[in-house]
């Protein structure tokens, strides 16, 4: 039981720190490099019509999350936001292997080094961390308001 | 019970940011295929660079090709033409002669069109018209229409720019030679925004393997395609979207003519058609294209002019002193004359099959 009970409270939290620290990473690699990112969201081949937009919304989301994995009161809808920003990172990067015309030349920024099948497999991880976390935050804080 | 309600949840988390994104994916395809979103595509690698020949002189163009040959002219020894063998690299070196050794000129240009070269001068006017191989050009043409470009499109046929008396401006034709010469303009072709001179030059092109010509606007976004009678004609734009030609004119005098009085925005530089294919040489930069790579490379756009589509972009490495001056599509490879250099690029297959 205690123990139990100990991996509720920590598991979530590592992984919303986890997460936090890969956000924060990821933003700050994008705009410390600004330009090139620019250029290389531009020339992405689903995003080109959408990446003067994007450029900024990436970033922002990304520091966003980051703050609300690391506020207490925020981390299960920061759980559930990672877990749509990395679905949809995931899936970008489906269509990008599987429908587009051509497969853009790997860009850089986060984790550079990573190829795409890497990169599905290291976001797949986190998705399915981040829902474990959810899962134990959810058991643990849902049955209280219900109880009485 | 409750956890049911946390899959649900995640469920939907999950499919939504699915949906989001294909969603984004399909119309951001739509965007970039269909409209004026003005950025470019680059695939890796479509063609790939074979070689490059020193020609010794920034003074050759394009003429011709066949199969596996290249003809080149020269514009400062206009009898001059060289033929380059694309498969061995061998050059023969070959003078034209005229019939008419008394034949005054002004402006010579030699086109090559297999079995054919013609001798063209449109400001005298005439055209000869010989054999390759014998290499003696006889009368063709004489007097009969003053041009300032041509390009023959058959053995008898020769798609023309001229200005059209009636109109005063710039006009499309054909001049044809059946049992006598014959001239057709059509006046309705190109459409005056300023003067109906300046603002609508542009570049004759023609695909020998589907018979259509090609005009290639320098000034506006715009590129026509039509048949060899010069009819069904098909506008079509680039991913530019400049559709009114930026340029100032002045008429200092009246026998000075009219003249740009300021550096016009040229959109589009040079050209070549081909199969359903557009091929469009252009400096103007998209949206998230660094700007100071316009001395290394020189960017060429793809359109399918059947579908209307734009396709991708590459780009051939010049640099600004040998810049690319013109470029043609020879079977599968691509022909570029950049400086004094000639540079052969294979073009993947995979990337060019019009109607995939």
């Amino acid at each position: 039981m205690k123990g139990s009970k100990k991996i509720y409270a920590w598991f979530p939290f590592s992984i919303s720190m986890l997460c936090a620290i890969l956000f924060i990473y990821a933003a700050t690699s994008k705009l410390m490099d600004f330009q090139q990112f620019k250029i290389q969201l531009g020339q992405s081949p689903i995003l080109t019509a959408y990446a003067d937009g994007l450029v900024w919304m990436v970033p922002i989301t990304e520091y966003v999350l980051a703050l609300l994995l690391l506020k207490d009161s925020f981390r299960l809808v920061g759980l559930y936001a990672t877990i749509a920003l990395m679905t949809m990172f995931t899936t970008y990067i489906i269509l990008v292997l599987n429908f587009s015309d051509y497969v853009p030349c790997s860009c850089g920024g986060v984790l550079e080094e990573l190829g795409w099948t890497e990169h599905i497999i290291f976001n797949l991880a986190f998705i399915v961390l981040s829902i474990m976390g959810i899962v134990l935050l959810e058991s643990k804080t849902k049955p209280k308001p219900t109880q009485p | 019970m409750n956890l049911k309600k946390v899959y649900i949840k995640l469920l939907g988390t999950l499919s939504t940011a699915v949906g989001v994104m294909i969603v984004l994916f399909l119309s951001s395809e739509q965007q970039v295929h269909y409209n004026n979103a003005f950025s470019r595509r680059y695939p890796p690698h479509p063609i790939i660079k074979k070689y490059y020949m020193d020609l010794g002189f920034n003074s050759y163009y394009i003429a011709g090709a066949d199969k596996n040959n290249l003809y080149l002219g020269n514009s400062t020894a206009p009898w001059h033409l060289l033929q380059v063998d694309l498969n061995t690299k061998d050059t023969f070196h070959l003078k034209l002669i005229p019939q008419n050794r008394d034949l005054s000129y002004r402006s010579l240009q030699i086109k090559v069109l297999s079995p054919y070269f013609f001798v063209m001068d449109g400001t005298i006017p005439f055209i000869l018209r010989g054999r390759l191989g014998e290499w003696r050009a006889d009368p063709w043409m004489y007097g009969r229409a003053y041009f300032s470009k041509a390009l023959p499109i058959d053995s008898n046929r020769i798609m023309i720019r001229t200005i059209s008396t009636q109109t005063q401006r710039a006009t499309l034709g054909m001049i044809t030679r059946e049992q006598g010469v014959s001239v057709h303009l059509d006046t309705t072709i190109l459409k005056p925004s300023i003067d109906g001179i300046m603002d609508v030059d542009g570049e004759l092109n023609y695909a020998h393997d589907t018979n259509m010509a090609g005009y290639l606007h320098f000034y506006t976004n715009e590129f026509l395609v039509m048949d060899n009678t010069l009819s069904q004609i098909i506008r079509r734009t680039t991913i530019d979207t400049t559709k009114w030609a930026q340029i100032r004119l002045a008429k200092k005098s009246r026998e000075q003519g009219v003249q740009i009085s300021a550096p016009p925005v040229i959109i589009s530089n040079t050209g070549a058609i081909a199969d359903d294919l557009m091929f469009i040489n252009s400096d103007r930069l998209g949206k998230n294209e660094p700007n100071n790579n316009l001395e290394e490379i020189a960017i060429i756009d793809v359109y399918n002019w059947k579908k209307g589509t734009y396709e991708f972009s590459f780009s051939l490495n010049h640099t600004k002193k040998e810049k690319l001056r013109e470029f043609d599509i020879v079977g599968n490879r691509l022909v570029s004359m950049q400086g004094n250099k000639l540079g052969i690029y294979h073009m993947v297959e995979k990337y060019f099959i019009s109607n995939k």
